[in-house]
């Protein structure tokens, strides 16, 4: 699967869980997703949850390093890691 | 120790700063002195702005160091929330650290409060004499507000006498030992965070490890954090521990020698999980109310295996379960319960709040001949040990931080083209409560959802925003006309929910 494929899924997910009033295209591609007010701090662990059941990324085995999850870019960085 | 006690060293650890009792005293000493200048009194009030931070601690004890009683406040709070509890406090002082909103500002002014800037109070320069301490046993400490930001706060009153009850019970109750390195992860601004997992062994001189509250990125690396900095204790809530368990490695140092956990049920399971990841079995379940000066009972009880509800004994504090849950029948005159059989769970302590701040109608509907009535349901068995099986009072426990549905309906209250309108607790897999919303609506549509949703964005704390909205036809209501919390929440878990998202996508 492709980086483009990849981050469409991510897209379709952060979709589902974004503040309501706030969306994904309204911020910069780079930008700390909590930090834009795009998602709360506790919706990291739902990116980690998907990340787990969609690309079977083992962080028990792994561990997590949040700096990881907290762009879209690094993000999708993260799934190429774990799936190439 | 009992009237003095003596603060160990305060660190920050993710911004490497740290304050030795000496310099802790310094502060202390130049802030009590400048907010002496500035005409502050004993007695006066005095709002604290921000939490979890080396200044925080510092202004705390330089306020009961002028005879002043502090109010933390939860740093998460909309301006107009403050303004509710600056109207029920009535300050004489913000204390800030860092800018102000300057219409927040001006509103503190009109109402009488100067606005300081912490960092200022305590720079070198002016006169570092304090002052004689001027505080008494008797005199307010502390204010902590646990509902009513939007309409009718709610003020849990600590006195310096009841404070100290508490802290003494503990440490004859737990001693000191396994605290000489706690970490604080919770907010200060609550009783937990507060009063016992800082407090309590700082003012005793332990050393006080202060992280920012319920920081993710904090809780990911909470292995490598404790194993730097060789943490003996911390306290947090279950949503905490279900992220760490699944997102954080274990701490490899061993030196974490016990762990409490609060302010929400914890499930047997989570305690093992809890127990397996940081390598101790002293893994706690504490039972602590703010009222009560929070932790009052756990399971501190050697080679207990976890089980749901089961908290332990009672520290400095006797606990009775009657069979109503009545104000007026406390227990010598209400009937209490068989061993093992539940009830209205009652709590004795020296550590009892003095009431609820202006308020005594509140403080009538709980307290009676001493006792306190937690809203709390429960049984005590043949071993004497306490178990919790379940809640009377109407508050959704949002990852431990208590969300009050009549703070959200106040506020929904106030908008026009809602006839009907309940706020009610939701299951969520992550907080393990959430907030829901049910509307009655006639005119409901995505142009005054979209209103309503603004509405409540200005007035609630982040934390308080209902994440799961439905709009109903009408409510369902007790024969007596009053709201149905639980039967609403059962009739929404089959209705379908307002898809924010969308509606908010196509209106802006």
């Amino acid at each position: 699967m492709s980086r483009e494929q990849h981050q469409a899924r991510l897209l379709r997910f952060l979709e589902t869980i974004r503040r309501p009033d706030k969306r994904v295209e309204d911020i910069d591609p780079n930008e700390n997703l909590v930090q834009a007010g795009l998602i709360d701090s506790l919706a990291l662990l739902e990116i980690v949850t998907f990340l787990e059941s969609e690309f079977a990324i083992d962080f028990a085995a792994t561990g997590v390093d949040p700096g990881r999850l907290t762009t879209i870019p690094s993000i999708l960085d993260l799934i190429e890691q774990h799936t190439t | 120790m009992f009237l003095a006690p003596s603060p160990g060293p305060l660190i920050e650890p993710l911004a490497g700063r740290r304050w030795q009792p000496e310099e802790i005293e310094r502060q202390v000493r130049r802030r009590a002195a400048s907010y002496r200048s500035r005409g502050l009194r004993r007695g006066d009030r005095v709002l604290l702005g921000f939490g979890n931070r080396l200044e925080f601690f510092a202004d705390l004890l330089a306020i009961w160091q002028f005879g002043g009683c502090a109010v933390p406040l939860d740093a998460r709070l909309t301006r107009f929330e403050i303004e509710t509890l600056a109207r029920t406090a009535r300050p004489k002082a913000y204390i800030a650290l860092g800018d102000v909103d300057s219409g927040l500002a001006a509103t503190l002014r009109d109402l009488g409060a100067e606005v300081i800037d912490s960092a200022e109070a305590g720079r070198p320069g002016q006169t570092e004499n304090g002052g004689a301490s001027t505080l008494a046993l008797e005199d307010d400490a502390l204010i902590l507000f646990t509902s009513g930001t939007t309409g009718n706060p709610k003020g849990v009153v600590h006195t310096h006498r009841t404070l100290r009850a508490r802290w003494v019970a503990l440490r004859q109750s737990l001693g000191l030992e396994k605290y000489r390195r706690t970490l604080c992860l919770l907010p200060t601004h609550f009783g937990h965070g507060l009063i016992c997992n800082s407090l309590f062994p700082w003012l005793f001189g332990q050393e006080l490890f202060i992280l920012p509250p319920f920081t993710p990125e904090a809780v990911m690396h909470l292995g490598a954090i404790l194993d730097e900095h060789r943490i003996t204790f911390l306290s947090s809530v279950p949503s905490v521990w279900r992220l760490a368990v699944k997102l954080a490695r274990p701490p490899r140092a061993g030196t974490l020698e016990r762990v409490f956990v609060g302010s929400a049920p914890l499930s047997s399971h989570l305690w093992r999980q809890i127990q397996q990841w940081s390598g101790t079995r002293d893994v706690c379940n504490a039972y602590g109310i703010t009222e009560t000066g929070s932790w009052v009972a756990g399971t501190t009880v050697p080679d207990l295996e976890p089980e749901d509800g089961l908290i332990g004994v009672p520290w400095g504090a006797v606990v009775a379960v009657t069979v109503e849950g009545l104000a007026d029948r406390p227990p010598g005159v209400g009937e209490l319960c068989a061993t093992g059989q539940s009830g209205f769970i009652w709590l004795n302590t020296p550590a009892l709040m003095k009431g609820y701040l202006d308020r005594d109608d509140l403080t009538a509907q709980c307290v009676r001949a001493g006792w306190f009535l937690t809203g709390d349901l429960g049984f005590i068995d043949p071993r004497g040990y306490l178990y919790l099986r379940g809640r009377i009072r109407d508050e959704i426990n949002k990852g431990g931080t208590k969300v009050y549905p009549a703070d959200v309906e106040a506020v929904v209250e106030q908008f026009s083209g809602v006839a009907d309108f309940c706020c009610f607790a939701v299951e969520d897999p992550h907080y393990g409560q959430n907030v829901g919303l049910a509307l009655v609506m006639p005119d409901g549509n995505d142009d005054s959802i979209r209103k309503l949703y603004e509405w409540l964005r200005v007035h609630l704390a982040e934390h308080q925003m209902p994440v799961r909205w439905h709009l109903l036809q009408t409510l369902p209501r007790t024969s007596r006309g009053k709201v149905n919390r639980d039967r609403i929440a059962e009739v929404c878990r089959t209705s379908p929910v307002l898809d924010l998202r969308a509606i908010l996508s196509r209106t802006s």
